[in-house]
């Protein structure tokens, strides 16, 4: 009885999570094809427009008189591209990268993981405002800045994972009647990384969407007059105490990002898991 | 009151409703040293577990009775159930390296049952525990106790878990197959230690064991266990000289003696423990058994001959 | 025992040592003369110049590497072009501040993570466990300038709880340092409970389901005793664990919860350094930073080695 609950939490868990990161994709695609008002475009006699006051900006407007929910869906492309985009490169480096230093066991394997231990060693933000510095400001700096941060992540994984598979059987065995190390790379040891790859992805996204906000927010990830929902915090700040409805849509649009990715993350865990120990 | 424990058709079902233990009776006498025979899976840990209220949490029992040292468990609070265990019963389990805490040292772990029920301090019991070291076999009690459980062999610490459970001078001590995990010349010195025990402090002794050749040795009462019944019971030289359940006949030709033939094969029974349908009226025992009849799927009868001897069968002698 | 110490002491200075080469890599790669960015633009050649062989800037790559990292071996770090001043001065100066926050957000957020995560693990599949999950997945989603922002107003403006920024050093006042920093570390702590709740509950679920809870039992003391001594010190070591990394990361990670109000900590210095490319201050700063969190964490490992006898693997009779 007590499973079932523990399954029906697991379960709904994921499920929410892939309902708020669904929501969250289809404000962007949406946004491709229709937004409310241009985003970018300024009003100043529509300034300040309270939620509530207006129907005609469901959201209010802000300190220039922007729609918010404009706003809010246009954010939702950098947010997206730079979160998705970033783990998606950093992935890509990462794997091949450990893949590498696996197979290439000691000197290059080894000056390769010592690297990625050194990568891990800065704090997250810190390494992305330094990172930020070189390749500077804006969305493609940033996305640079976050693909660097999420390379050691994912080569260490494959490194590791590939070094405990590399001595068992069907490896060995491939090996000796000539497979190329390509062709066992992606006929064995691919499939068999897979669920972990995929659920760090999850969270790694999560971290990623967290980390441009935040940069966005300090003035180093997207600058105005682009919209990035840590950017229209940042904006929001200085009117906040007579005006707080501007921070509630991006915060809430932040929370439901990055709770959605991790929450699926967090399902994928639990699912691939049972899977292995009821195989 | 003569009886230490007095467990009267205790059932255990799991959380699907599959009956591991069926009916199971015993009574443990004072000074006594009971033999629970079984193969694994015949319930016997369970049964004993029942005793000192450590079923996991899964498992659901029944009992018409269940009585501890003259106290009907049903009838007492939790805490209270704790308080009469910890005073009265030691537990000696079958692998003791995980029942000692592998952080804690063990002049700190074996007294604070002790501290806490006789509410002595920490120095009285030390000095009790160095003495009950060096009791069961320790030339330098002190020493020990300040080891890590880890630092000490598997007969060490089995020794060590019997100087532990001797602390609050239970009236009964539980052995989980005692000797499973040690060489067989440790063996030998643990269960010497446990007569003596007996011998000398009256401690009433439940021993659980696969091993027929050591209970025959040490018991005076024994009970057969299989599928979750006992199949039969009573005093053990009886049992041994006369047994009467084919089951029990079959285990006794398999207890390797001295007088074998260099050859001649240990003798098997064939087939394995049933785990399902250890419920149903009929002999639990049909499958495997050489004399089995068709009766034997519908019921089976009991017998209570002299000496107590109990067993179930329908077999007329 | 010491052979461990030895290897983790060994692979700290290689990371260092690595993480020293990315930071002077990464910064000497920004466009743009350092020498030029002092003197601004108005400035004629031939000064800059000159200002360019006096920084050293036209040695070779490696010895300028090879100065700056004896230079940090003697603490110093150069001086900065925005304030003029030791970079060294300026981290000490801030370095108290940040490590205030980071250390009571840390308390708060370990606190909270130990109560909730015990209780989850010994309630398991309550109420509160699921409760306690759910606030951990939150947390951990909620930006921390956002949810300080909202402090900001609401405790700050709104209830006057406590200042709505600046910070008040304990030397002046121990009560209004204590309330400067509490906001700023309660935000900070909501970020990091949502980790540690969830080792510290699982390890608690673990110890809970080990057999010598079983002998604890038996030998008839009390629950909570019985949680207390024997559940909980069997989950400590991966708690600890994380609370000391945790701890090493928060360390490098206070910038936004500094901006948000306006302490002037390290991480404030970083993003200043940042917005106007004071490439010396940020070296020193990333490199300070960094070998704090590199040291911290070796100090945790070795404590964690003296505090978990280890096992060995267990043997069958003698």
């Amino acid at each position: 009885m007590a499973k079932k609950k523990e399954t029906f939490y697991k379960n709904s868990s994921m499920i929410i999570g892939l309902i708020l990161v669904s929501c969250v994709l289809l404000i962007c695609i949406l946004s491709y094809f229709y937004m409310p008002y241009e985003p970018n475009e300024m009003n100043i006699s529509d300034r300040f427009i309270k939620p509530s006051d207006n129907s005609e900006y469901i959201l209010g407007t802000d300190n220039f008189g922007r729609d918010i929910l404009s706003r809010i869906m246009i954010g939702s492309r950098t947010v997206l591209t730079v979160g998705i985009g970033s783990v998606c490169i950093g992935a890509f480096i990462g794997i091949a990268l450990g893949a590498l230093s696996a197979q290439f066991k000691r000197v290059v394997g080894s000056a390769i993981m010592r690297v990625m231990d050194g990568l891990m060693a800065f704090p997250g933000i810190l390494l992305a405002m330094m990172l930020v510095t070189v390749v500077g400001r804006g969305a493609q700096g940033s996305i640079i800045a976050i693909s660097i941060f999420m390379i050691p992540t994912f080569a260490r994984l494959v490194n590791s994972m590939m070094l405990d598979t590399e001595s068992l059987l069907y490896i060995k065995a491939a090996k000796s009647y000539g497979s190329t190390n390509m062709q066992i790379f992606f006929k064995h040891f691919i499939p068999a990384m897979l669920p972990k790859l995929i659920t760090q992805f999850s969270s790694a996204v999560g971290s990623a969407v967290m980390i441009e906000t935040s940069l966005s927010f300090l003035g180093l990830g997207i600058q105005p007059p682009n919209a990035s929902w840590g950017l229209m915090l940042s904006e929001a700040r200085q009117f906040f105490l007579q005006y707080p409805y501007l921070a509630v849509a991006p915060g809430i649009a932040i929370i439901m990002t990055v709770l959605g990715f991790n929450l699926i993350g967090d399902g994928l865990n639990d699912l691939l898991i049972k899977r292995r120990s009821k195989a | 009151m003569d009886e230490i424990v007095k467990i009267k058709n205790l059932t255990i079902k799991d959380d699907k409703d599959n009956i591991l233990v069926s009916n199971v009776s015993l009574n443990i006498k004072k000074g006594e040293i009971f033999g629970l025979v079984g193969e694994s899976g015949s319930g016997k840990t369970l049964t004993a577990k029942s005793i000192i209220n450590l079923l996991p949490d899964n498992l659901v029992y029944n009992a018409d009775l269940i009585e501890t040292v003259g106290m009907n468990m049903d009838n007492i609070s939790a805490r209270e159930k704790r308080e009469l265990i910890g005073k009265n019963i030691g537990f000696i389990p079958q692998n003791t390296i995980f029942f000692l805490h592998p952080m804690i040292k063990i002049k700190n772990q074996i007294a604070d049952g002790y501290i806490e029920h006789m509410k002595k301090s920490k120095k009285e019991a030390l000095d009790k525990a160095a003495i009950l070291l060096g009791k069961v076999g320790f030339d330098e009690p002190r020493s020990i106790l300040n080891y890590y459980p880890w630092q000490l062999s598997g007969g060490m610490r089995q020794r060590v878990n019997i100087a532990m459970a001797l602390m609050n001078e239970p009236k009964l001590i539980i052995a989980d197959e005692p000797t499973t995990a040690l060489d067989s010349t440790i063996q030998r010195q643990v269960v010497d230690l446990f007569k003596t025990i007996n011998e000398e402090l009256g401690i009433s002794i439940l021993l659980i064991s696969h091993d027929l050749a050591l209970v025959k040795h040490y018991s005076k009462k024994i009970a057969v266990m299989y599928a979750g019944q006992i199949v039969e019971s009573g005093i053990a030289d009886d049992i041994f000289s006369n047994p009467k359940h084919p089951y029990t006949q079959s285990l006794m030709k398999i207890i390797p003696t001295f007088n074998m033939k260099k050859d001649e094969r240990l003798s098997e029974i064939p087939g394995f423990v049933q785990e399902t349908g250890r419920g149903n009226a009929g002999c639990i025992f049909k499958n495997r058994c050489p004399e089995a009849m068709d009766i034997c799927s519908e019921k089976v009868m009991e017998h209570n001959i002299e000496n107590e001897h109990y067993y179930k069968c329908n077999l007329e002698d | 025992m010491l052979n461990y110490i030895l290897s983790r002491f060994k692979s700290s200075i290689v990371v260092l040592f690595v993480v020293s080469i990315i930071t002077f890599a990464v910064l000497m790669i920004i466009p743009g003369d350092p020498a030029q960015l002092i003197l601004g633009t108005e400035a004629t050649p031939d000064v800059v110049q000159e200002l360019h062989s006096a920084m050293g800037l036209d040695k070779p790559l490696y010895e300028q590497y090879g100065n700056w990292l004896i230079n940090l071996l003697k603490f110093d770090m150069g001086t900065s072009y925005l304030y003029g001043e030791s970079v060294t001065t300026l981290i000490l100066n801030c370095l108290p501040i940040t490590l205030s926050v980071a250390l009571y957000s840390m308390i708060i957020a370990t606190i909270i993570a130990f109560i909730f995560g015990i209780i989850s693990a010994i309630k398991k599949d309550s109420v509160i466990d699921y409760f306690s999950r759910s606030i951990m997945q939150l947390g951990t989603a909620i930006p921390s300038f956002w949810i300080g922002m909202v402090f900001v107003v609401f405790f700050g403006l709104k209830l006057k709880w406590f200042p709505i920024s600046g910070y008040v050093p304990a030397s002046e006042s121990f009560l209004g340092f204590i309330k400067s920093i509490t906001m700023p570390s309660v935000v900070l702590a909501i970020g990091e409970f949502g980790l540690l709740l969830r080792i510290i509950r699982s390890s608690m679920q673990e110890s809970i389901s080990q057999d010598y809870m079983d002998m604890a039992k038996v030998k008839g003391l009390s629950m909570g005793k019985i949680y207390l001594k024997y559940a909980l010190r069997g989950a400590m070591v991966a708690p600890l664990t994380i609370i000391g990394m945790q701890f090493a990361k928060l360390v490098g990670g206070t910038t936004v919860v500094e901006t948000v109000f306006a302490l002037p900590g390290l991480g404030r210095l970083v993003l200043t350094a940042v917005e106007h490319r004071d490439i010396v201050l940020l070296q020193g700063l990333v490199m300070f930073i960094t070998s704090s969190v590199i040291l911290i964490t070796f100090i945790v490992d070795i404590l964690i080695m003296f505090m978990n006898p280890r096992i060995k693997t267990f043997e069958r009779g003698e």
